[in-house]
């Protein structure tokens, strides 16, 4: 997951908490390493090695592909698990490298999800192309662990993997609190929430962007362009009934750029925004 | 004996002191001290086997546990 | 920027798209099936192991395997079980001078030169080290903590040793409270030992003379100590700890096998004789100890003062530093050490045969003797958590020199001039470590 990830559960039960969190924690190793790029015994490595034939997916890839494919739909091609291979390009080390136009454009050819041939179950990846799930993978994750922890008890608890939370009760006390990050300043929270159900996910570049001529570069890129966006917010927060899909809300509004905010407010959704 | 005394005294008068003190964190805030690197007997083979070293070579032993000794090697 | 279809119909479709995902049974069931016995038990329990290998120059070596299996309760309590095998071997000095003149001696086991099986000889110059030294020892602990109440709990441990020449048996028991949220936690712990001494060869009568051979039957010690001690949270970082102890050994507490030359009044090396150390023991000592920690690094540093009824007086400070990487997949920790100890009043590197009726107490064991000691460490750990699925699971290896260095305040007389009478000791130690 590339982030700390914690488990916060109310009670006076030990065995029960520790149970929890290790369910939780598997459950999240399972999903990163399934669904992993860096790892070449996961299930996107063994699509990558099957490039120009079809692959018959398993249950849980071919829906997470299906719901990319939804994602990819309702956007216009904003949201797309193709774009990953922009990443050879655009390094976000927060240095003044920006790639050249050329480069850029070199790739677009390669990506588009509707080049993707998808017949559920048979996904053809063609020659080229990369699958990338980071958009969606920790969002996921956290949905997939919130349930088994839901179905195995009662008490009140929170997951959060670096950022993307989610919570099924709050605790007698009170909701749970939730610092927001000020992009500049680490550890020191900007704002803080009260959330008591629900999920929350962050959208942010506060790590990772470039910075050259006083012009900053998020590291949200545009798919159709190869660009990232301009004028994004530094942080946008999104509240949802699942962390799936708070997070592909958070994500499609950072990147409307400027229009983060007006988006937001047309869905209806719950949101934070820092400039 | 008296700088043992001393140091006894302060012993109990920090924990006197923690009593009504200030010091502390809030549950919420134990994520660095929960780390095992952070315990107290957190490295606990290695300070054990450090322990059973130092006892065969030297005149001391314990501090941080018990100063028995448990085996022969003096 | 219109997104299609229309803006107020992307959430709703945006939802069911994610219920649609969340919704396919979990991949779980099918991936992860009963673990069985085994996997339930590995599940519940804790493991370390550590290989470690010791090597003195010139000297002994031991190799030690120890295991240790721990058990969380739900309740707050707990059981852990211990093992240690030690196998030693190599050159141990006996306790008597380097001459210009070669030594002879016997093994522990003899009744008489004429009749010893083995005998060694050392060289002039050299410090005499019985080769032959050999030692194998098991031991096993158990502890057992039970919570009494939200703040407080109880723990009761006992360990057993059995090594060819030596027998032990402890028993402790401790009571640890928590105050101010758990920021303060004070402890109060005892223990007793019981131990016997039944040396190859038979227990040589104190004082008495090499040659001749003395023996008397097995001997035993037993000790008790109690221990208290405040542990105080004092920011989100920083973690303080002091402990104050005491503990008093009585019964046979000589090495059997140690003895000490005897020089004539030019200083010839005349004879030796066997140590004698008094029949108790009371040690006195505090420690304080501060871990600090941030996102990536954490340091450790702790400071031991002790005295005893010997006349030992000794002071060790140990700082260690981990370093994670960026990633927390693995950290180098740099450790040093300082020890300084103070003779025993009743060290002494040789006796006079002009003071050997008057003289009670003796003993050249260097391990009494004034001197100083440093340790320079590393070591590597490196997380295994992400592949094996388990947290605090970790594979870590360590390095450490040891080096002490005597010091011997004692006009040498002319008969031992030329020689290094106190070379001290230099060790290395390197240990591999395995949790799970």
């Amino acid at each position: 997951m590339a982030c700390p990830c914690e488990v916060l559960v109310y009670g006076d039960d030990r065995a029960q908490a520790l149970s929890l969190g290790t369910m939780a924690a598997q459950e999240a190793w399972r999903v990163e390493h399934k669904y992993s790029r860096y790892r070449d015994d996961s299930v996107v490595a063994w699509i990558h090695g099957h490039r120009g034939l079809k692959c018959a997916l398993d249950v849980e890839t071919a829906s997470l592909i299906d719901f990319a494919h939804r994602c990819f739909e309702l956007s216009d091609g904003l949201f797309d698990i193709t774009s990953g291979i922009l990443r050879r390009v655009w390094k976000f080390d927060g240095s003044d490298r920006v790639p050249e136009a050329d480069a850029v454009a070199a790739l677009l050819p390669s990506i588009g999800f509707d080049k993707l041939q998808w017949e559920p179950p048979l996904l053809l990846l063609p020659a080229g192309m990369e699958l990338d799930f980071g958009g969606i993978g920790k969002e996921y994750a956290v949905d997939r662990a919130y349930e088994l922890l839901a179905a195995q008890c009662n008490v009140p608890f929170l997951l959060n993997f670096g950022g993307d939370l989610r919570t099924n009760r709050p605790p007698p006390q009170g909701p749970w609190r939730i610092g927001i990050e000020r992009p500049d300043a680490e550890m020191t929270a900007a704002m803080l929430l009260d959330l008591e159900r629900g999920a929350l996910a962050t959208s942010g570049d506060s790590r990772r962007f470039l910075l050259k001529a006083s012009v900053r570069y998020s590291h949200i890129l545009d798919p159709r362009t190869g660009w990232p966006v301009v004028d994004a917010p530094r942080s946008v927060t999104v509240a949802g009934s699942s962390c799936t899909e708070a997070g592909l809300l958070a994500t499609l509004a950072m990147l409307q750029g400027a229009g983060a905010r007006a988006f937001l407010e047309e869905q209806g959704a719950r949101h934070w925004i820092l400039q | 004996m008296k700088r043992l005394t001393i140091l006894t005294v302060l012993t109990l008068g920090c924990a006197a002191l923690t009593g009504c003190s200030s010091l502390g964190v809030k549950p919420w805030q134990r994520d660095i001290l929960s780390r095992s690197d952070m315990r107290p007997n957190g490295a606990g083979l290695d300070d054990a086997i450090d322990e059973h070293v130092y006892f065969s070579k030297e005149g001391s032993s314990g501090g941080r546990t018990f100063g028995g000794g448990g085996c022969g090697c003096n | 920027m219109q997104l299609k279809p229309g803006a107020a119909q992307l959430r709703r479709r945006l939802i069911a798209a994610s219920c649609a995902l969340l919704s396919t049974p979990p991949a779980r069931s099918q991936e992860n099936p009963d673990p069985g016995l085994v996997g339930r038990f590995l599940q519940a329990w804790q493991f370390e192991s550590a290989l470690a290998y010791y090597h003195e120059d010139g000297r002994i070596q031991a190799v030690e395997p120890v295991v240790s299996a721990s058990h969380d309760y739900g309740d707050g309590g707990n059981v852990s079980l211990n093992f240690t095998f030690d196998a030693l071997s190599g050159s141990s000095p006996n306790g008597a001078l380097p001459s210009h003149a070669p030594q002879t001696f016997t093994a522990a086991s003899a009744k008489s030169f004429a009749s010893a099986r083995r005998v060694y000889t050392t060289a002039p110059g050299n410090l005499p080290v019985d080769p032959n030294f050999s030692d194998g020892r098991a031991a096993f602990g158990a502890d057992w903590t039970l919570p009494l109440t939200r703040l407080s709990r109880f723990t009761l441990g006992g360990k057993a040793s059995i090594e060819d020449d030596f027998y032990s048996t402890t028993v402790n028991i401790a009571f640890a409270h928590d105050f101010n949220n758990k920021n303060t936690t004070v402890s109060f712990g005892a223990d007793a030992e019981g131990d016997i001494i039944h040396p190859v060869g038979k227990t040589p009568v104190p004082l008495s003379d090499y040659a001749a051979f003395s023996r008397e039957g097995d001997k035993s010690k037993t000790g008790a100590g109690a221990l208290f001690g405040v542990t105080q949270v004092m920011t989100r970082n920083w973690l303080t700890q002091l402990n104050v102890s005491v503990d008093r050994f009585t019964g046979y507490l000589n090495d059997p096998y140690k003895i000490v030359t005897v020089l004539a009044a030019g200083g010839d090396t005349a004879g030796y004789e066997y140590e004698n150390r008094p029949d108790s023991r009371t040690r006195k000592s505090a420690y304080l100890e501060n871990r600090v920690g941030g996102a990536h690094v954490s340091a450790d540093l702790s400071l031991r003062y002790m005295t005893d009824s010997w006349g030992i007086r000794s002071q060790t400070a140990q700082i260690r530093m981990r370093l994670w990487s960026p990633s927390r997949q693995h950290y180098i920790e740099p450790t040093t050490r300082w020890y300084h100890q103070s003779a025993a009043d009743f060290f002494n590197p040789w006796l006079a045969a002009a003071d050997a009726g008057s003289t009670r107490y003796i003993s050249s064991d260097p391990r009494l003797a004034t001197f100083h000691a440093l340790t320079y460490g590393l070591k590597y750990g490196y997380d295994l958590g992400d592949r094996l699925h388990r947290s605090n699971s970790e594979f870590t290896v360590r390095v450490e020199y040891y080096r002490q260095t005597l010091e011997v305040d004692k006009p040498v007389p002319v008969a031992l001039q030329g020689l290094d009478l106190y070379p001290g000791l230099k060790a290395v130690f390197v240990q591999f470590g395995f949790s799970y």
